[in-house]
């Protein structure tokens, strides 16, 4: 049985639709659908339906044989998987956001609220910027407000979050899009299936 | 039903039965290290963290984080000659997401020496019968450090380009690798080979030409050249061989052919190994090396031993029988290769046995 690991929330419309689209049918989303797995009975596929945040981990552990998710999930986690497509899809940016007006004071380190501590950490590593990390786990945008932070690394898709709270973009660290990975094992045992995938996947990138 | 060994230690068995048959001697060696030999080879190293202590003396110890580095170390420094050895050792890792100190059993094989043709279809079929040892479908995917090398010196990249190209070429992130490259102004048809490269991947008749399109200069052309010669040699023994040029170990420690292999079942390599050369030159040997691990805690899930039954033969007694009786009749059922458990008074609830006998009057009966 080849499994993927679908992402709930954000990406789950997008890629339920492409993956339709290219013969994988995944079912949809419903609403009302509480299951984790559903089951493809043409294809022999099942697709579980996990947190974003957890897919690189499924694939890497070898629980399901591909999966999609964001890059900011990859860069954070570090995975040890294959990373074989740009889907292109869901495209945001991993920025440094501040309060309107803010001015960075250079002589002590900058507090920076954010979900990303791993990708924070690199991003300032690279500029040899010393900065204390707040792990937060979500409304980021009250850190700076509350003064608990004096930035936030975080992704931002319109933007509208940022402006209703008096923050703006002062940095963008990289751009963000949903990403299709593979397990380094089924890589060898599952070729065929990942092949049939990634060339279905690939026609109808082309064609967007 | 006979109570087995366990399949790990089973496999274990096999495999030091069989490197001993090859010529191949047990090396031992302490627990620790002194820390700056890992220090100065820290991309050596599967994990960076490693576990250090000081000694009475002041010094900085490390516990082995590797098996490798001990044994290049301890080589003997002649070119002349084959050094074989086979090791079974503890490696020590600190898992910065457990919080934990682990200790993982690791078994290998290093020849150090004059290293020909044969001797790397040697080491490379010993890692292929060591996968199949495991019993389960296997593949071990070959490279050459020096297909990459070339390539990459080809389109001109710094070893900082490198760096970068590499890690997305080991992730088969072809997409953000020839981003990459355009955006560092590498020629596109430089740029496109190397590109290329993550998607060789295959049996090896298949993806061979494909890779011989590519080959650039003559580093390339002898890394093939040596494929080519090390699939004939293996030919007809080696259906699990596959080629997998996106598949790289550290530039600077490895040369030439390098090799993975996976068992269905596991996620990750569970074996892993190649010819570095330059790793035995850091150490100032003049022999060459190659060698592979095998990674015992990514196959402790499939070589579970998880039995259905707690034993095969369940024998109940009660206080007051004869003990001499009781004795002969419990080592009788296991002289019998049984599994054998005994248990004063009623069978308790949560144990499963085959077979429950109740010993009554100097003998055993079975209870339905």
């Amino acid at each position: 049985m080849f499994t993927v690991a679908l992402p709930k929330g954000r990406l789950e419309n997008k890629v339920c639709e492409l993956f339709s689209a290219c013969g994988f049918d995944c079912g949809g989303v419903q609403a009302d659908d509480r299951r984790l797995v559903s089951f493809d009975q043409g294809g022999g596929v099942r697709y579980l339906h996990v947190k974003p945040s957890d897919v690189a981990i499924y694939v890497e552990r070898g629980a399901v044989d591909v999966g999609v998710c964001g890059k900011d999930i990859l860069l954070e986690g570090e995975n040890d998987v294959y990373e074989l497509m740009d889907l292109g899809f869901g495209k945001c940016r991993m920025c440094v956001a501040a309060p309107v007006g803010f001015r960075e004071d250079f002589t002590s380190p900058l507090r920076v609220a954010t979900k990303f501590p791993g990708i924070a950490k690199a991003y300032y590593a690279g500029k040899s910027r010393e900065i204390d990390i707040i792990k937060l786990n979500g409304s980021i945008e009250l850190a700076p407000i509350l003064g608990l932070s004096d930035v936030i690394v975080d992704l931002v898709e319109t933007g509208t979050t940022l402006k209703q709270n008096d923050l703006e973009i002062v940095e963008t660290v990289l751009p963000v899009s949903a990403r299709l990975i593979a397990n380094k094992a089924s890589m060898k045992f599952k070729t065929a299936d990942i092949k049939r995938l990634t060339d279905a996947l690939g026609q109808k990138g082309e064609t967007v | 039903m006979a109570p087995t060994e366990s399949k790990r230690n089973q496999l274990l068995t096999r495999l030091r039965n069989f490197y001993e048959c090859l010529g191949y001697t047990r090396f031992s060696m302490r627990r620790f290290e002194e820390y700056g030999l890992y220090l100065e080879n820290k991309s050596f190293l599967k994990s960076e963290n490693v576990l250090t202590f000081t000694n009475p003396d002041g010094k900085l110890m490390a516990l082995k984080p590797d098996v490798t580095l001990s044994i290049v170390k301890h080589a003997r420094n002649e070119r002349a000659g084959l050094e074989r050895v086979y090791y079974q050792e503890s490696v020590y890792s600190y898992s910065s997401v457990n919080r934990e100190v682990t200790e993982i059993e690791q078994m290998g094989v290093e020849a150090m020496g004059d290293v020909d043709g044969y001797v790397v279809s040697e080491v490379v079929r010993l890692a292929l019968e060591s996968l199949r040892a495991i019993g389960l479908p296997c593949v071990l995917d070959i490279s050459h450090m020096g297909f990459t090398a070339g390539l990459l010196d080809s389109a001109g990249l710094s070893s900082e380009q490198q760096e970068t190209a590499l890690k997305l070429i080991r992730r088969k992130n072809a997409h953000e690798l020839e981003a990459y490259l355009t955006g560092q102004q590498i020629a596109t048809k430089f740029a496109q080979r190397i590109v290329q490269m993550t998607q060789l991947a295959g049996p090896f008749d298949q993806v061979f030409p494909a890779a011989q399109k590519l080959s650039a200069n003559k580093q390339t052309a002898t890394a093939l050249d040596e494929l080519k010669a090390l699939y004939d040699t293996l030919d007809g023994t080696a259906e699990a061989l596959r080629l997998d040029l996106s598949m790289l170990n550290e530039l600077d420690y490895y040369n030439g052919i390098v090799f993975q292999g996976y068992v269905q079942g596991a996620p990750r390599a569970v074996l892993s190994g190649g010819r570095y050369d330059l790793l035995m030159r850091r150490f100032g040997k003049a022999a060459d090396g190659i060698g592979f691990a095998v990674y015992l805690d990514e196959l402790s899930r499939t070589l579970s031993d998880r039995r259905a039954l707690d034993a095969d033969v369940l024998v109940l007694y009660q206080s007051g029988d004869d003990q001499k009786a009781l004795h002969r009749a419990v080592f009788g059922l296991a002289a019998q290769d049984l599994r054998v458990i005994t248990r004063k008074g009623e069978k308790p609830e949560e144990l499963k046995a085959g077979k429950i006998l109740r010993f009554e009057n100097g003998a055993l009966k079975e209870v339905r």
